[in-house]
């Protein structure tokens, strides 16, 4: 039992530090720009089949290709927020860039379709079948292994440069009060588009380590994507260190659903978690009541 | 008879005898600042009742305790008899408590007319189902509506823009849009926030002159104002507030010859 | 030519049922309402649940339409009580839970839905026969067709009479300035919840029309894809009016029609629309049309002005 437990423990960290990386990203935008990517979802999935194709079709290393996937991801970030976040910034409306992001999605996902068919591709990790022993019984695969220290590794480098560069100060300070950006002497564009390609190399390397344990079609990222949701509000919109904690969260629930509840059922509770926590806090995890100075 | 002053909360019990508006030991904290500390005050019925002070003492905060729109950390505040406390400024406003906004807050992509015809929300008379099958009733109320509303904007001088975008108005035009828009809810207590500012010379005159008419038709009018000149000549009664706190009160002439109220706006 | 017919009433059937759905959003306009188009149209995937419920239990088709709009008008109020608490994104994506929960019970629920089989051969209103006149069947496309055009249109001009009379000032004051509306006496909550419930409304009428003329219910029928091309179509056509929706429904619901000839292309280029469309035309069809209008208004006037001279 308590192996079991400690076993599905290890799961559930490993689905949640992809979900972090993914879930971080959308966090970022939102820290700076107040907005949802939509199409971040098709960054993941981009991610994963550039991993795919240069693992596959042209033998290179699956830990290279994890960097391949981090540029194309990098790469499709420049252009989401060159093409449309940008030319809507002055618009000053919520939601246009939402529905036009939606519209990327839907172009990128059925030019995916036409590439790459429909049918899932198997994506195998060389590593997935090298099983390392660990206490009590339980294991991990040296492919899951890599995933959590990769994961690890990015959000450790990715705290230090918020922590320790200026840039990163800058976009910390904006994601805290925007006000404060301009003060601070930064060009609130460059910090824009540095946070959308940081947040979608992000997407792009999880995609990359999602791949090979998700069912890859061209509408890999969407599954994935509308759990990042829930983990950012359940973390509290552009907290980075809530993301990380409700991405390992999330992580975990799944994972003990699945095994002790039913598989059926994951989506279920983690969103009902995320409506209970709506109704008790509805600004999320952090509050920001106030009353408007009228 | 109008006693106000400071009051410890202990003492605060709002006596309402011969009150309109009678608010005690009304407290207002917005994080580290005390918006407003300790004020009570008692507004007669009938007249105009000015609040003074200088910039960000509270005047603004303090309106909006009596409208509702902030709910008071401690305090109690009775209108015509009925305790304001805990109740949402929509209600107020079917109490006959009216307002208008220091930073102009009209209905921006609404008409100048539709501005007017949104602050007769609580005066339509018509039944439900008219709302959707247009009938007799729904007519009525949409001319009578209308005309009064016509009225209003006439009042205030701005008949002949009733049908331009209020966003489109000029500054000294949205101030007095404002106050038409107020008078729609046809409040008992009018509060005016700042109506005078950003306009000119000729339309101060002009307000002065509407307040006046306002209050010869038996209207109680409370107004916040920089404008001395404009207090002097309008108001019965002033309240002086500086930093959250009552500093006087008494007739323009006292206030006037008051060295602390000068004090406090000198050194301001 | 049969054929043929029946293919263009069929489509002409979707485009209402999109007609009707995208006549949500009039009442839901406000910028910080905005969003909340995204909790209307998710709605419907609620209003279908429901309605697959009294469908299934054997409800007479009237009598589901009844109820499905009833109920999901119901569970909308219910789901704005909680929705007005929250704010623009946050809404947004309690909307996207909120899906998702829906459709993962209707998933899970075998015993009720089937799971991912679907509920078959539903059937379509029952006939009616009027003394003296051929019999009505609604097995018919072209009948369904006129009925729930006539449905559509009857929704139109309630609603429109409704944006017509002071509600529709004071819908647009709370879209405005809330805190505003609220200085004259306006109470925003109250109102928000009454636009919800008349949003969900229509749209478990949308529901109990599209179960019966698809004739069956998959819980995948409005994934959550399905629910942003509402949305779109709301966008497309120009929020903050009454047609332009129903343009964006036409449009939205021929555009891939149109497209067919482009083949696999076909999503791309709707994709690639949409996109462009907020990009170069936020105000949408609505606003591209009056701003037509006011040219030609000015060109009128001019030619006019010209002529007197
Ligand atoms: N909603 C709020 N949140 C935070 N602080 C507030 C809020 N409303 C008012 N304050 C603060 O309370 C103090 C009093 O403000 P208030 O607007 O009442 O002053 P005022 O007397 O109306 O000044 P003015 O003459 O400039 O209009 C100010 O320091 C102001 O910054
Ligand atoms: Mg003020």
């Amino acid at each position: 039992m308590l192996t079991v437990v400690l076993q599905q423990g290890i799961n559930g960290i490993v689905f949640g530090s992809l979900y972090v990386l993914v879930a971080l990203g959308l966090t970022l935008i939102y820290g700076v720009l107040v907005q949802i990517n939509f199409a971040h979802a098709d960054v993941v999935t981009i991610g994963a089949f550039a991993a795919y194709f240069f693992t596959f079709a042209f033998g290179g290393n699956y830990l290279i290709s994890i960097g391949i996937a981090l540029m194309a991801g990098a790469a499709l970030g420049w252009l989401v927020n060159a093409a449309i976040f940008a030319p809507l910034r002055e618009r000053g409306n919520e939601l246009l860039p939402l529905i036009a992001t939606i519209g990327v999605s839907i172009l990128l996902q059925n030019a995916m379709l036409l590439w790459f068919g429909p049918i899932p591709y198997a994506f195998d990790s060389p590593y997935s079948n090298k099983v390392i022993r660990l206490w009590g019984g339980t294991f991990i695969t040296l492919q899951n292994l890599i995933i959590v220290v990769v994961s690890a590794l990015t959000i450790a480098l990715l705290y230090a440069f918020m922590k320790f560069t200026f840039m990163g100060k800058a976009l910390r300070a904006v994601s805290q009060d925007r006000e404060t950006a301009g003060l601070m002497g930064v060009n609130p564009n460059q910090l824009i588009m540095l946070t959308f390609v940081i947040a979608s190399a992000l997407a792009g390397m999880g995609g990359a380590m999602l791949g090979p344990i998700l069912v890859l079609t061209p509408f890999a990222g969407t599954t994935v994507i509308v759990k990042a949701f829930a983990i950012v509000i359940i973390g509290g919109f552009g907290n980075v260190e809530g993301t990380i904690i409700a991405g390992l969260v999330v992580g975990l629930i799944e994972s003990y659903t699945t095994q002790f509840v039913n598989p059926g059922l994951t989506d279920i509770v983690v969103f009902t978690l995320l409506l209970l926590m709506l109704a008790l806090r509805p600004t999320g995890l952090i509050a920001e009541k106030r009353e408007e100075n009228v | 008879m109008i006693a106000s002053g400071p009051a410890t909360a202990a003492q605060a019990r709002p006596t309402g005898a011969g009150a309109f508006f009678c608010g005690a030991g009304l407290h207002k904290r917005f994080g580290g600042v005390q918006a407003v500390r300790d004020i009570s005050l008692t507004v007669p019925r009938g007249g105009v009742f000015a609040i003074i002070g200088p910039n960000g003492a509270g005047k603004s905060t303090l309106l909006n305790l009596m409208s509702g729109l902030y709910q008071p950390d401690a305090g109690r505040m009775i209108f015509d008899g009925v305790d304001l406390v805990g109740l949402p400024a929509h209600k107020r406003v079917r109490l006959g408590l009216g307002r208008t906004f220091q930073k102009i807050r009209l209905f921006k992509q609404l008409s100048v007319l539709g501005n007017v015809i949104a602050a007769f929300h609580i005066h339509h008379d018509i039944p439900a189902w008219q709302y959707v099958i247009h009938g007799a009733a729904f007519e009525r109320d949409h001319a009578r509506c209308r005309a009064e509303a016509i009225k209003l904007l006439d009042f205030v001088g701005l008949e002949a823009r009733a049908s331009v975008l209020a966003a489109s108005l000029a500054y000294g035009e949205q101030r007095m849009l404002e106050l038409a828009r107020a008078l729609a809810t046809s409040p008992r207590l009018l509060m005016l926030d700042e109506p005078a500012a950003g306009l000119n010379a000729a339309d101060v005159e002009r307000l002065v002159e509407r307040i006046r008419i306002l209050r010869k038709r038996g209207m109680t009018i409370i107004v916040v104002e920089h404008n001395m000149d404009l207090v002097m000549k309008i108001a019965d009664r002033v309240l002086v507030m500086d930093y959250g706190q009552y500093l006087f009160e008494g007739t323009p002439l006292e206030v006037q010859a008051n060295s602390a109220v000068i004090a406090a706006y000198l050194g301001a | 030519m049969p054929t043929d017919r029946v293919r263009i009433s069929r489509r002409g059937w979707f485009l209402v049922v999109a007609v009707i759905i995208a006549l949500l959003p009039f009442v839901i306009q406000d910028s910080y309402w905005r969003t909340n188009l995204i909790v209307c149209a998710i709605n419907i995937m609620l209003a279908i649940g429901l309605d697959l419920l009294v469908m299934k239990l054997g409800v007479p088709f009237w009598m589901a339409f009844v109820f499905g709009m009833v109920l999901s008008g119901a569970a909308g109020m219910a789901l704005s009580i909680f929705a007005v608490r929250l704010r623009g994104h946050y809404l947004a994506i309690a909307s996207l839970g909120f899906a998702v929960i829906v459709h993962q019970v209707l998933l899970n629920w075998i015993s009720l839905t089937q799971g991912p089989l679907g509920i078959y051969a539903i059937k379509p209103p029952p006939d009616i026969a009027l003394p003296g006149l051929p019999v009505i069947s609604f097995g018919n496309t072209a009948n369904m067709f006129y009925l729930v055009a006539s449905f559509a249109f009857l929704f139109y001009l309630l609603l429109d009479q409704l944006v017509r009379s002071p509600i529709g000032e004071t819908l647009k004051a709370i879209r405005e300035d809330e805190i505003s509306a609220s200085a004259f006496g306006i109470n925003c909550t109250a109102w928000k919840v009454f636009a919800f419930g008349i949003g969900s409304a229509v749209a478990g009428a949308a529901g109990a029309f599209y179960a019966s003329f698809v004739g069956t219910l998959v819980p995948d029928a409005f994934i959550i894809t399905e629910s942003f091309t509402i949305l779109a179509m709301v966008i497309v056509g120009g929020m903050g009016t009454l047609i332009g929706p129903v343009w964006g429904a036409i449009l939205l619901t021929i555009l891939p029609e149109l497209l067919r000839g482009f083949g696999d292309l076909r999503l791309i280029l709707y994709g690639a629309a949409l996109t462009l469309v907020v990009l170069f035309m936020p105000g949408g069809i609505a606003q591209a049309a009056q701003m037509f209008r006011a040219r030609l208004g000015r060109l009128a006037t001019a030619t006019d002005a010209g002529m007197r001279q």
